[in-house]
């Protein structure tokens, strides 16, 4: 899921959100769905226990002084030092007053002293943690330095040694450990003030002349707020703990005032002979301190510091879109069967995620066949389900994504009547299946030298020695062209550079005897000359080991250069399967067409706006009855809108699924400026003469329909 | 209007052993209302050049002058900067918190408070977004959408010169030309002067009137636009333009594609750059494959790149022909 997910942030043009689905990540924003979110916390057991906790203590701090002062402070010298009973439910002290009520009314002071200590700190500590922002680097550095040195301080011998400067007596208790609590709060800041600094916007912002005061202030504190309130929060525990200790220790509260710490200090002396006089003011400072760090959490929650990847989960849809889907799954599209077996033969694929409002069928029923050493490609835009595919044919679909097929074989055996992490198929996918990821970096474990990682594989699977495997690792560096390959061996991941890495990705991929290799993205993290090294790579492999190729990308030139076959897909589904040698000449479906034509390239006509496709792509929680293209179609027809169109055959290796299947002048022709796209009358004979024209005069650009 | 100049500019990062020129020794010109795109891999040090026009790179030696006057010195408070910049990524570049319209209006030089929001509507238009999106927030707006306003933005602040970094490279493919007509469009309309950067040299050729190469942090070739691409002196430009996507794909076998074991070879470390020829150690025309050219292991090329067309860093590349260069 994460994989789709993030290739649908990545993408960029998706419907926009509505309010109240946008709201949510901004809560304080806006009134009420905020409200909702909030509401939503309190539901769970952590909200629920949290908010109850918080309003007893608040409850009574406010109110058990009005209620019960006369009968907490009444002396009784009749009654002294008594154990628990009727009347006083904890006993008394040693002037006879009720130590029930004593705790009661004590929730103030200490509640108080404790939210003013933390407010010192987290105020002293906002002051220091910001200051090197806005100080510019050599006073900056200073603070930061004194900052770390009074963070290894320990907090409670500080905390001592500012209670004796300030003086015995709850102003200095409260500065103590006010002042305690800074430094960490301090570094906390700096921490989230200086990774903050380095983003974009923060650069945006500075790039467009804003003052250090304002971009502190508009753009970093409101975005480092929530760790801090939920930090704050917390450490308010914390400093109602350290408070109780100090005035145990006879450093906070002085009598005649109480709190509970004194409570406590006063209740030991007789904890042998009436036990709940002590335990009792221990039980409030538990409660009240749990009462702080699980509402510190649930804030947490509330506040929800990952905003972006929450708000870009696909939205619900609120037009009955899920209904429509599984209207159009049945008709799952079967693949064309080869003469020969292939070495992979899916059919009617499907994969959904649960939404808040039914599933979200992303995949939607697509078939395929791999031939042996055949490289087919798929290619489509962000969202339009390709990565999920390779995932799902890999058995890589995590849980809550369900994955669900009329077939999905792999080498004559089906994968969908084992469970996916039986014996035999982690032996068949391990060894015969291997996958290339986008990014290298992240799929290779950074801890481990990448020869042991390679040679893992042999050990797994083919039962290899560890230098036997190691010495097969080296070898398969060296089939992958990585030069120095026993070194490199050595290195860590991090040490290789993207082209080298996805090398070594390729030689991992090797290292079991693969009869399929899926690649998904492989390139897209590379430069263009190195794009092409790792391309030619693939394509030897192919044809040295006879290895099939499922490669999947965005980007139609990579596609249709390393692959013999293509698959597009758009929303779900393929729309159009061809030889890739006929995809710029033959194309038939508008989409491939568009998407063909919309990739400028080194003989686009400089003299007029680029081709775009009007509109923005379906998403997966939106898919509309009928051809999912219709909407940004030139050539839809009411038809288009009702009726989803079915993969059919159009000659011998090319199948279409449209209505309207488009001929004619070439797909990459039309680029020049074809009207159906452009929205303009072009003169289509102009600017393909000469390849590289002129710069003419200024034209209009395409506007991006909202 | 006005022409950014960058005179020696070296950027370092790290101290000591560790030290990297990301930048090193580069001049580069964008004349006044012209398209400078400049192009080459990742770690060339093409983003860290237009950081650097921005202050957002420290600069370690060298200037970058607009006008004449070093861009690092402070304008006068409300004038705006002349220099504006648009970053890659759409969504990291706006505020989350904030509304499109205040990250526009925030860099509109000072103003009173409803000519700002005319100013902010006025841009809105300018760059083809709905002035209903202005009080929308980053998240609800498209890729496409956000880099409009980023573009918005950018013009907000009245620049002299906008430098673009991969601003198309985040999108999607049906997205990303609406945003390549848009910059055209607008680049044309007020005859802004632009660096372009882009790793795609056919977007680059699609909006640049000159076109500048860099490896490794050397401009390793500048030209006019077209000349360069039809005529490219330096190998590694040949190299790209080989890369580069074609009409009909990808030119499958380039001249150099045999030489491609050379290729082949990774790209150096820029702690330690090769002697001579930086790019010796891939030239398929250098040393490597033809032993004679001793001289890229230890001459440095950008020496004496002025005399030779496109001012390549190519000892082997042709010299200015005579009479002399005609610039377009």
């Amino acid at each position: 899921m994460a994989v789709e997910f993030e290739a649908l942030r990545a993408g960029g043009d998706q419907e926009p959100r509505d309010e109240a689905h946008a709201s949510v990540r901004d809560g304080e924003v806006r009134g009420l769905p905020g409200g909702n979110r909030w509401l939503g916390v309190l539901r769970t057991p952590l909200g629920w226990c949290a908010a109850t906790l918080l309003l007893l203590v608040l409850l009574l701090a406010v109110f058990a002084p009005l209620l019960w002062s006369g009968r907490a402070d009444a002396i009784d010298t009749g009654q002294i030092l008594q154990g628990s009973s009727g009347r006083h439910w904890l006993g008394t002290d040693n002037l006879g007053r009720d130590i029930f009520y004593r705790l009661l009314v004590a929730t103030r002071l200490s509640i108080a002293l404790a939210l003013l200590a933390t407010a010192l700190g987290v105020a002293t500590g906002l002051v220091l943690g910001v200051a090197p922002a806005l100080l510019g680097r050599r006073v900056g550095r200073t603070v930061t330095a004194v900052v770390n040195v009074a963070v290894a301080f320990p907090g409670l011998l500080l905390a001592l040694f500012f209670a004796v400067v300030f003086g015995v007596g709850a102003k200095g208790a409260v500065l103590a450990i006010g002042f305690a609590m800074a430094p960490g709060f301090a570094r906390l800041t700096q921490t989230l003030v200086a990774s903050l600094s380095e983003r974009d916007y923060v650069h945006a912002a500075r790039v467009a002349g804003v003052g250090r005061l304002r971009i502190l202030t508009r753009h970093v504190l409101p975005n480092v707020s929530d760790p801090l309130i939920v930090n704050a929060t917390i450490s308010a525990g914390g400093a109602l703990l350290a408070f109780s200790g100090l005035s145990f220790l006879g450093l906070g509260v002085q009598a005649p005032s109480y709190d509970w710490g004194r409570l406590l200090g006063e209740g030991l002396n007789g904890i042998y002979t009436h036990p709940a006089a002590a335990l009792a003011p221990g039980a409030a400072v538990v409660i009240a301190g749990l009462a702080f760090n699980l509402t510190g959490e649930a804030v947490a929650k509330a506040v929800g510091v990952p905003t972006a990847s929450r708000s870009r989960a696909p939205r619900p849809a609120e037009m009955p879109a899920a209904p429509s889907a599984t209207a159009v799954v049945p008709e799952a599209d079967a693949a064309e069967v080869p003469g020969e077996q292939p070495v992979l033969s899916v059919e009617g694929l499907r994969v959904s995620f649960p939404g808040p409002h039914g599933p979200v069928t992303a995949v939607r029923g697509v078939g395929l066949n791999v031939g042996e050493g055949e490289a087919v490609g798929v290619v489509g835009e962000s969202g339009s389900g390709k990565s999920l595919t390779a995932l799902a044919v890999s058995r890589l679909v995590e849980h809550p994504g369900e994955v669900d097929a009329d077939r999905i074989d792999f080498l004559g055996t089906s994968l969908l009547t084992e469970p996916s992490h039986s014996a035999v198929n982690r032996r068949l996918l391990g060894t015969s299946l291997a996958m290339v990821f986008q990014d290298p970096m992240t799929s290779f474990n950074p801890a481990m030298r990448v020869g042991r990682q390679l040679a893992e594989v042999a050990e797994q699977h083919f039962g290899a020695g560890r230098s036997e495997a190691l010495s097969r690792a080296v070898e398969r560096l060296r089939q992958v062209r990585m030069s120095a390959a026993a070194r490199r061996a050595a290195q860590y991941p991090h040490e290789l550079s993207g082209g080298m890495r996805q090398r070594a990705m390729i030689a991992l991929a090797l290292m079991g005897r693969p009869r399929l290799i899926v690649a998904d993205e492989p390139t897209t993290a590379l430069d263009v000359t190195v794009q092409r090294q790792v391309l030619r790579l693939l394509d030897t492999v192919r044809a040295g080991d006879g290895v099939a190729l499922l490669l999947i990308s965005h980007d139609i030139h990579v596609v249709a250069q390393t692959c013999d076959r293509i698959l597009v897909m758009y929303a779900g589904r393929i729309v159009e399967e061809l030889p890739s040698d006929r995809l710029f000449t033959t194309a038939q479906h508008p989409y491939t067409r568009a998407l063909i034509a919309a990739v400028p390239h080194m003989e686009t006509a400089l003299d007029r706006p680029l081709t775009v496709i009007p509109g923005r792509p379906v998403t997966p929680d939106r898919t509309p009855a009928g051809c999912a293209f219709a909407a940004r179609c030139p050539v839809a027809q009411d038809r288009c809108r009702v009726d989803d169109p079915r993969l059919e055959s159009v000659e011998p290796g090319h199948r279409v699924a449209c209505w309207y299947p488009q001929t004619g002048a070439g797909p990459a022709d039309s680029l020049d400026g074809k009207a159906a796209f452009t929205g303009e009358e072009a003169e289509l004979t102009a600017g393909r003469a000469e390849p590289i024209a002129a710069r003419a005069e200024p034209l209009a650009g395409e506007g991006e329909q909202p | 209007m006005s022409e950014l100049r960058f005179e020696d500019v070296t950027v370092r990062y790290g101290t000591g052993r560790r030290a990297m020129k990301a930048v090193d020794g580069v001049s580069l010109t964008v004349p006044t209302g012209q398209v400078v795109g400049l192009v080459g891999e990742s770690g060339s040090g093409k983003s860290t050049l237009a950081r650097a026009a921005v202050g957002l790179a420290p600069i370690a030696a060298g200037r970058v002058l607009l006008d004449g006057r070093d861009v690092r010195h402070r304008p006068a408070r409300g004038s705006g900067r002349a220099v504006q910049m648009v970053f890659q990524d759409p969504y990291a570049c706006l505020d989350p918190r904030m509304s499109v319209g205040d990250s526009v209006a925030e860099a509109i030089p000072r103003t009173g408070t409803a000519a700002r929001r005319a100013e902010v509507t006025r841009l809105f238009g300018l760059v083809g977004l709905d002035a209903a999106h202005i009080s929308s927030r980053p998240s609800e707006l498209s890729g496409g959408q956000c880099q409009r306003v980023a573009l918005a933005r950018a013009l907000a602040a009245r620049p002299q010169i906008v430098v673009a970094d991969e601003i198309t490279s985040a999108l999607d493919v049906s997205v990303q030309g609406t945003v390549l007509n848009l910059v055209r469009d607008l680049q044309q309309q007020t005859r802004l002067g632009m660096l372009f950067i882009s790793h795609n040299l056919a977007v680059v050729r699609y909006v640049s009137d000159i076109i500048a190469v860099m490896y490794l942090g050397r401009i390793v070739e500048c030209g006019p636009a077209h000349e360069v691409l039809t005529d490219p002196q330096h190998p590694y430009t040949r190299e790209l333009l080989a890369a580069a996507p074609h009409r009909d794909g990808y030119a499958a076998n380039s001249a150099h594609e045999e030489s491609g074991a050379v290729l082949d070879t990774e790209p150096p470390d820029p702690h330690h750059l090769p002697a001579g020829c930086r790019f010796h150690p891939r030239c398929p025309v250098g040393p490597l494959a033809l032993p004679a050219r001793t001289d890229c292991l230890s001459l440095d090329p950008a020496v004496g790149a002025v005399g030779r067309r496109h001012a390549t860093a190519c000892h082997f590349a042709a010299p200015l022909p005579t009479p002399s260069h005609q610039a377009t």
